[in-house]
């Protein structure tokens, strides 16, 4: 009897308590900011504040950068003054993971490769692929003439399949060299990125590195958590490829070519690539508009930063005679180089 | 013809085969089982998704089951309550949306205080099993997050029985609160490619306290007959919060619910079933 009423007196102070506790501890709020425009100045400040990974590697000074743009924030202005400001102020990030999206514009850093060379252009492309190319999924291909592979990867975002692979590299396996093209590749998907690279190694690779943000802090960052790059169980490519990038490279194509540099019998030959190591995420401003931005960023296997881009092993740009000529001076080196 | 009046006359020796058992019926196996439909108001937040709240309209399915044990002289009931929702909510300026939905499962046991005939307040715990999700129409790679939680909850009722002219309600409060529990979310700014794609997953199970998980399910409901049938009116009150890594989330949903309430009785079978199995529906 004695349990019993031991058992009722603890269940009804236990939950007596519970509830006591429950009513003393406040609700989960996050503290935003009001729909004007210095309330939507605020948050869009906060979040890259809190939230953005590449502040201390850039050497931002993220509290002067609010000074600077706050005397352009008025209570009156409309919104597309509050736009441009807001955008301007993401400028000075000097990212093109970085954009602002309203209903009708989208505020961008694209001078990673507006300031450069295009060493790319889909008409004389259009010489070597001819009309009678084949395409796989995401992936444009043909056998040119000197025997050399030629695939033309658009977009990461355009997903490719094992079995599309399979295709495409058996295909080619009577071909002497590979290229594959990735200019003007803006990225996408990166698991698309490594089921292509998997196809080009026949051990696993560190390939790089992956951090993470732990906290609002500058420098709240996770340990790095290494990556990997696993030969595919299925065909892969026994003969030299050279990929062909340049400064439109970016983003999941820059991991993509920060996989592919390490592997032996690749490559990388073209101009620089643009760039875009952070994994960007998404957040929003009170009036709507959505903000993009580097969250997450990756590292080349020794740890060192590729935000800016990867250098090739092989520079080459397009030169104007054979441009005018309607020739590929990249594509064309990369013939020669896979004959020799 | 055969058939038929054998079949009569076997029903016939059926309710007389029940109604010779009402002397010897356990209140273990009486089961009052309910399913009630509901919609309501709900407000999302979710900082791994946006800092803005998002609000909109819930749809919300309950079955639960309760009955009495023999534990400590029958005095201890279980009670086995499944909910699942689906929400389709929106930002401030209407111009973006998340769809989000959530399994809830409890089943625990409560000590029955019997106050008066009519008054009964009971106390006890139960396990809490989650799992849903958030889904951001908008976001790039942040573009949803997952639920999973599992708690040990404090569980408190009141029921509480009157008659208002000749019919006989039943109202009754009940405030679940988990005390302990373990949650599944991802670090700060942690992307869910780093961990299912690339196997990252240190840190992205937590163990969960009051403070971190100050939740609530409160729900109050009120049953009357109608006809042969027992209609339940209920409100349900449900607050979901926490706060682990760095990343709030909260969900209250207010849900209006209707559905039927059935008397249950349990016959064990390894007695033998006391309808032929020629007349059985299975």
């Amino acid at each position: 009897m004695k349990v019993k009423e031991y058992i009722k007196y603890y269940i009804i102070r236990s939950i007596t308590f519970c509830f006591l506790l429950l009513s003393l501890s406040s609700c989960v709020e996050e503290a935003t900011f009001s729909n004007t425009p210095q309330g939507n100045f605020e948050e869009l400040w906060k979040i890259i504040d809190e939230q953005y990974c590449f502040l201390d590697y850039k050497e931002i000074d993220w509290d002067a950068i609010h000074t600077k743009y706050q005397k352009r924030i008025s209570a009156d202005m409309t919104n597309e003054g509050l736009f441009e400001v807001l955008g301007d102020m993401l400028t000075e990030l000097k990212d093109g993971h970085v954009n602002l999206y309203s209903a009708n514009n989208v505020a961008r850093y694209w001078k990673w490769y507006e300031d450069y060379p295009m060493n790319f252009n889909d008409s004389i492309q259009r010489n070597y692929l001819g009309n009678d190319y084949r395409i796989a999924a995401g992936i444009k291909y043909k056998i040119l003439k000197d025997n050399i592979g030629y695939i033309y990867y658009e977009s990461f975002s355009d997903g490719i399949g094992s079995g599309n692979l399979d295709e495409v590299l058996s295909y080619m396996a009577i071909c002497d060299g590979l290229i594959i093209d990735v200019r003007n590749n803006g990225g996408g998907t990166i698991t698309n990125a490594s089921k292509l690279a998997e196809r080009f190694t026949n051990e696993k690779v560190l390939t790089g590195y992956i951090c993470h943000k732990t906290g609002t802090g500058h420098n709240d960052f996770s340990e790095p958590y290494p990556i990997y790059l696993e030969p595919s169980n299925s065909i892969r490519w026994q003969k030299k490829v050279v990929v062909l990038t340049n400064r439109r490279s970016f983003s999941a194509t820059n991991d993509f070519v920060n996989s592919m540099r390490i592997l032996p019998l690749v490559t990388i030959m073209g101009d620089k690539t643009g760039g875009g190591s952070g994994l960007p995420f998404t957040s929003e401003l009170p009036n709507g508009w959505n903000v993009r931005y580097s969250s997450s960023p990756h590292f080349a296997a020794d740890m060192s930063q590729i935000e800016w881009g990867i250098d090739p092993d092989i520079k080459v740009d397009i030169t104007t005679s054979d441009f005018n000529k309607g020739i590929d001076t990249i594509i064309e080196r990369a013939r020669t180089f896979l004959k020799e | 013809m055969k058939k038929i009046t054998a079949l009569i006359i076997i029903l016939i020796g059926l309710s007389g085969t029940i109604s010779a058992q009402c002397d010897s019926l356990q209140a273990n196996r009486y089961v009052t089982r309910s399913t009630t439909y509901g919609v309501g108001y709900t407000n999302i937040l979710d900082t791994y998704l946006s800092p803005q709240e998002y609000t909109g309209i819930e749809g919300r399915v309950a079955r639960e089951t309760i009955r009495m044990t023999k534990l400590f002289n029958g005095h201890i009931s279980l009670q086995n309550f499944f909910q699942a929702n689906l929400s389709y909510t929106h930002n401030h300026t209407e111009d973006n949306n998340t769809f989000a939905g959530l399994v809830n499962w409890n089943y625990g046991l409560h000590y029955q205080f019997r106050i008066n005939e009519n008054l009964k307040l009971l106390a006890g715990g139960l396990s809490d099993m989650n799992g849903g999700f958030v889904y951001n129409l908008r976001n790039s790679n942040n573009p949803a997050s997952a639920k999973v939680y599992v708690n040990i909850a404090a569980s408190g009722m009141a029921i509480y029985r009157f008659k208002i002219k000749n019919y006989q309600m039943v109202a009754r409060y009940q405030a679940n609160v988990p005390v302990v529990g373990v949650m599944f979310s991802p670090n700060y700014g942690q992307s869910y490619y780093e961990i299912f794609t690339l196997g990252n997953s240190d840190g992205v199970v937590k163990f969960t306290t009051l403070k971190s998980q100050p939740s609530v399910r409160q729900m109050f409901s009120l049953d009357f007959p109608i006809c042969y049938s027992k209609l339940r009116f209920s409100y349900l009150w449900d607050i979901q919060q926490s706060k682990v890594n760095q990343l709030k989330t909260h969900t209250y949903s207010h849900i209006f619910m209707v559905g039927f309430v059935k008397d249950l009785y349990l016959m064990k079978s390894k007695r033998g079933n006391p309808l032929p199995e020629n007349v059985r529906a299975y």
